[in-house]
């Protein structure tokens, strides 16, 4: 597939923005950044050319505005949306480029929770064939995983071109996912940190968020703990994640999906994470030039002071882990019957096993959740994290003991855990020992 | 003294990974490495028990300057804390700037041809990533004549190289631009090889030639006379472990017996002073004649020409030291480099492919564990076990590794016993 024009749609948007640099630098392609006036178009071509570190794409950056468009579409061998999650925004963008199409086009939109299929409906039918899901993660210079969707319609010899063409000019981690609602990296990995979030309100009289972010951290196998993600992410976004996965979905984790009524009064009082300045946490600026850290304290509704918290459990295992001790830590954990260790050891198996039952049932193959959420996330893979724990036997015995009885009784886990392969990841870089 | 050293195999850790940023350190460096080693090779560390009971293993390891990067010496002596498997086991380690490395497999290589031990295990590694870039290079520095060459300067090695560049330029009377525009090339087909191999630091990075001709950009900014960011290789942590063997452990221990070997070595070493190397050159075709008799030297031993070398690992520190690598091979005369890099013949797909693992520039540049690794590379290719960036035709493979401002020099030539006997 050549691909020597594209226009991005909604390109002053982070991942429109983003996503313009990774067309421009390793498919060299010239790139149309649409967004809706000029000054913006040219703020967020300068933006593209540093998020992939290389002025020399700049001339591969074309700002345009909307007035633009039949140019822009016209000449363009692709064409990728990123406009507002909103569906009516969305309708009226697709209606306005509509016309303008070239019959060999593809249209890729950069949604991460709308239906393809639905938002396919608004294209006659030549058009729809070559439309598609095409949902990269942020940042994309550094998360290489591209979530490819196809709708009802989408022609195949057209789909496996365009997955040729991302995975081998591109350079992304290619994995196709059905048109499931979030699709897949965002239904697991949202899955454990609105779990974690519920845990959060449900130990409120532990510390609440600091409290379980030190109980599954980084040394479980991320660069950072599921509530700070969520911070990061905004806490609106990971609301409209989860509400779409709740409404649209109902597996055995429906009810890990709804959001807890704190974090609901948070978004009400736009404090939605880093980009509003306090959210989960809060960043202080101190007199002296220092940052300090505060978490919201759920009980008392006010920020205070994050906790050092020191758990045994967790001690032990960054001592472990410090020296390349995997096995041992892990035994570490499996060992230790505090409630932290437990909540720790069955969010870990919970985990494992939401990967596996969405990828047996939205993904390519068995390995399709490892490959979101190694290279999506940046979280050890579902997988891999039985590797971690001495392989499959070992896994499916500890998984046994140590989940609850509520949850086993919504699974059949030796059905769920049977003739798993080894993961194709190296779960060793993942545990942080910190 | 010219019994067969044969080559079992082995492994590296991915350069992609900052252990500082892990939390990890140097112990769990080791483990990884060597563990991921032993299992590649087929040993276990009770065999090294029972190897270490009759005298037939030793350990040797390659690493610049842990003293300054982790506040560590007695580098051999670590690997006890590695494995208890280790205890009583001879293993020292071995320093030679970035050609750390070398001097360790050199050491192995001649303790098996001497019959003191059978097999040799040799680990090279550096963590870099412990301090900041500046720090970085300054601890780097000590690699020159540290008082004359470094103390006081910012990153005082892409100096050095900037310098080779310079000179480089005025022996061979060469026109700048294309000179500038050839080194670019070189990156781009660093950084390109380099997305084939998985275990390479900028696998995720953007080159092309256009980016590395922008030198003097806020993107590629320049860093040491005429080279920018983009002709260097990065700041970067990690280990390589192989295993070199007599002929007599292949027999007694090994199921295979189709190991390569090593067939020519050559080490030379220039003066230490970057000015004296160009002053003692001056009225050589060379303008590293050091690094060029180290090749010849291996040649020789070999009994082997360039013709009969399929590919080369090179010690692309800067564009510019593998720019001057291309006439020590032989490829082309000296001053001629620029036909070898503007025809493709040193490319992946060239005739004569330089650095097919993406080298340091895109591989990555763990001081210590450079030489080990370019070793471990050869090793791979002519075994067939490159993976994506395995070359059609690799029966045999040259490594060159430098250290210092191209002061010591280690070449190695690698190859199967019959040649073409499994690509």
């Amino acid at each position: 597939m050549n691909i020597k024009t594209v226009t991005i749609i909604g390109a002053n948007g982070t991942m429109g923005c983003n996503i313009s640099g990774i067309f421009a630098s390793f498919g060299n392609a010239k790139v149309y950044m649409v967004c809706r006036n000029m000054e913006s178009a040219e703020k967020a071509q300068i933006k593209a050319t540093m998020s992939v570190k290389a002025e020399a794409i700049g001339k591969n950056l074309i700002p345009k505005t909307y007035d633009d468009l039949e140019e822009c579409i016209g000449a363009s061998d692709l064409v990728f949306e990123s406009v507002r999650e909103d569906i009516d925004i969305k309708k009226s963008v697709y209606e306005k480029i509509a016309k303008y199409i070239q019959p060999h086009t593809v249209i890729g939109t950069g949604t991460s929770g709308l239906s393809i299929n639905d938002l396919s409906e608004y294209f006659d039918e030549n058009i729809r064939q070559h439309f598609m899901g095409i949902h990269m993660f942020n940042p994309p210079y550094n998360m290489t995983l591209c979530e490819v969707t196809p709708s009802d319609y989408t022609n195949t010899d057209y789909l496996n071109e365009v997955k040729m063409y991302l995975k081998s000019v591109l350079h992304r981690n290619v994995v196709e996912v059905k048109d499931e609602p979030a699709f897949m990296g965002n239904r697991i990995g949202f899955q454990f940190i609105n779990e974690a979030l519920q845990y959060a309100e449900l130990y409120k009289d532990n510390g609440g968020i600091d409290y379980i972010d030190s109980i599954i951290g980084p040394f479980t196998g991320r660069s950072m703990a599921p509530l700070v993600t969520s911070d990061f992410v905004g806490l609106d976004v990971h609301k409209a994640i989860v509400d779409n996965i709740y409404k649209n979905t109902n597996d055995y984790a429906h009810e890990t999906f709804v959001m807890p009524e704190f974090a609901i009064e948070l978004i009400a009082a736009n404090k939605l994470g880093r980009k509003t300045g306090a959210g989960l946490y809060q960043t202080i600026l101190n007199t002296d030039g220092s940052k300090s850290i505060n978490v919201y304290d759920i009980v008392t509704k006010t920020y205070r002071a994050k906790e050092k918290y020191v758990f045994p459990f967790v001690k032990q295992m960054i001592k472990e882990l410090k020296v390349g001790n995997y096995a041992s830590a892990f035994n570490k954990l499996n060992n230790n019957h505090s409630t932290e260790a437990t909540i720790c050891i069955q969010f870990l198996i919970k985990y494992v096993i939401y990967g596996i039952v969405t990828t047996k049932s939205i993904g390519e193959n068995i390995h399709s959740a490892d490959d979101v959420m190694a290279t999506g996330f940046n979280w050890v893979p579902p997988l891999a994290v039985i590797d971690a724990f001495g392989g499959l036997e070992a896994f499916r015995q500890i998984a046994i003991e140590k989940s609850s009885k509520e949850f086993l009784s919504f699974i059949d886990m030796n059905e769920i855990l049977k003739d798993l392969p080894k993961s194709k990841y190296d779960y060793r870089s993942f545990f942080k020992a910190k | 003294m010219n019994r067969k050293v044969y080559i079992l195999g082995g492994a590296q850790t991915d350069f992609e990974r900052n252990w500082s940023k892990e939390g990890k350190g140097v112990i769990a460096l080791l483990k990884e490495t060597i563990d991921d080693g032993l299992e590649n090779i087929g040993l276990t560390y009770n065999d090294i028990i029972e190897l270490n009971k009759q005298g037939k293993i030793a350990c040797f390891v390659g690493n610049f300057i842990g003293e300054y990067y982790i506040n560590q010496g007695h580098l051999g002596a670590l690997l006890t804390e590695v494995n208890p498997a280790f205890y009583g086991v001879p293993s020292a380690r071995y320093e030679a700037a970035c050609a750390s490395g070398s001097v360790a497999l050199d050491a192995a290589i001649t303790k098996i041809k001497a019959e003191d031990y059978e097999i040799a295990l040799v680990i090279g590694w550096e963590l870099m990533k412990t301090v900041d870039s500046k720090v970085c290079g300054d601890y780097l520095g000590r690699a020159a004549l540290y008082e004359e060459e470094a103390a006081g300067i910012d990153f005082p090695f892409p100096k050095l190289f900037g310098k080779l560049a310079d000179e480089t330029v005025k022996k061979y009377n060469l026109n700048k631009d294309r000179y500038l525009s050839n080194l670019a090339k070189i990156s781009v087909i660093n950084y390109s090889n380099a997305k084939k191999n998985p275990n390479a630091q900028t696998k995720k990075w953007f080159m092309n030639e256009e980016q590395a001709n922008m030198r003097g950009t806020s993107t590629n900014t320049t860093i040491g006379g005429m080279l920018a960011i983009s002709d260097c290789s990065q700041v970067t942590d990690g280990a390589a472990f192989v295993a070199v063997a007599s002929e007599k452990f292949i027999k007694e221990y090994c199921k295979e017996d189709n190991y390569p070997i090593v067939k020519g070595w050559g080490h030379r070493v220039a003066p230490m002073r970057f000015d004296k190397k160009i002053l003692e050159s001056s009225d050589n075709a060379y303008i590293l004649p050091w690094t060029r008799q180290a090749v010849v030297d291996a040649y020789h031993r070999a009994n082997m020409t360039v013709e009969d070398i399929d590919f080369f690992e090179t010690h692309d520190c800067f564009t510019s030291s593998e720019y001057a690598a291309i006439s020590s091979f032989g490829i082309t005369e000296p001053g001629q480099e620029q036909e070898a890099i503007e025809s493709n013949r040193i490319a992946f797909e060239g005739d004569k492919p330089i650095n097919p693992s993406g080298g340091l520039i895109g591989s990555g540049h763990p001081v210590g564990a450079s030489g080990v690794r370019m070793f471990l590379d050869l090793y791979k290719q002519v075994t067939g076990k490159a993976g994506e960036y395995q070359l059609k035709k690799a029966d045999n493979g040259m490594m060159l590794n430098i250290g210092g401002s191209a002061t010591t020099n280690y070449v190695f030539i690698i190859g199967n016993e019959v040649d073409g006997d499994r690509s």
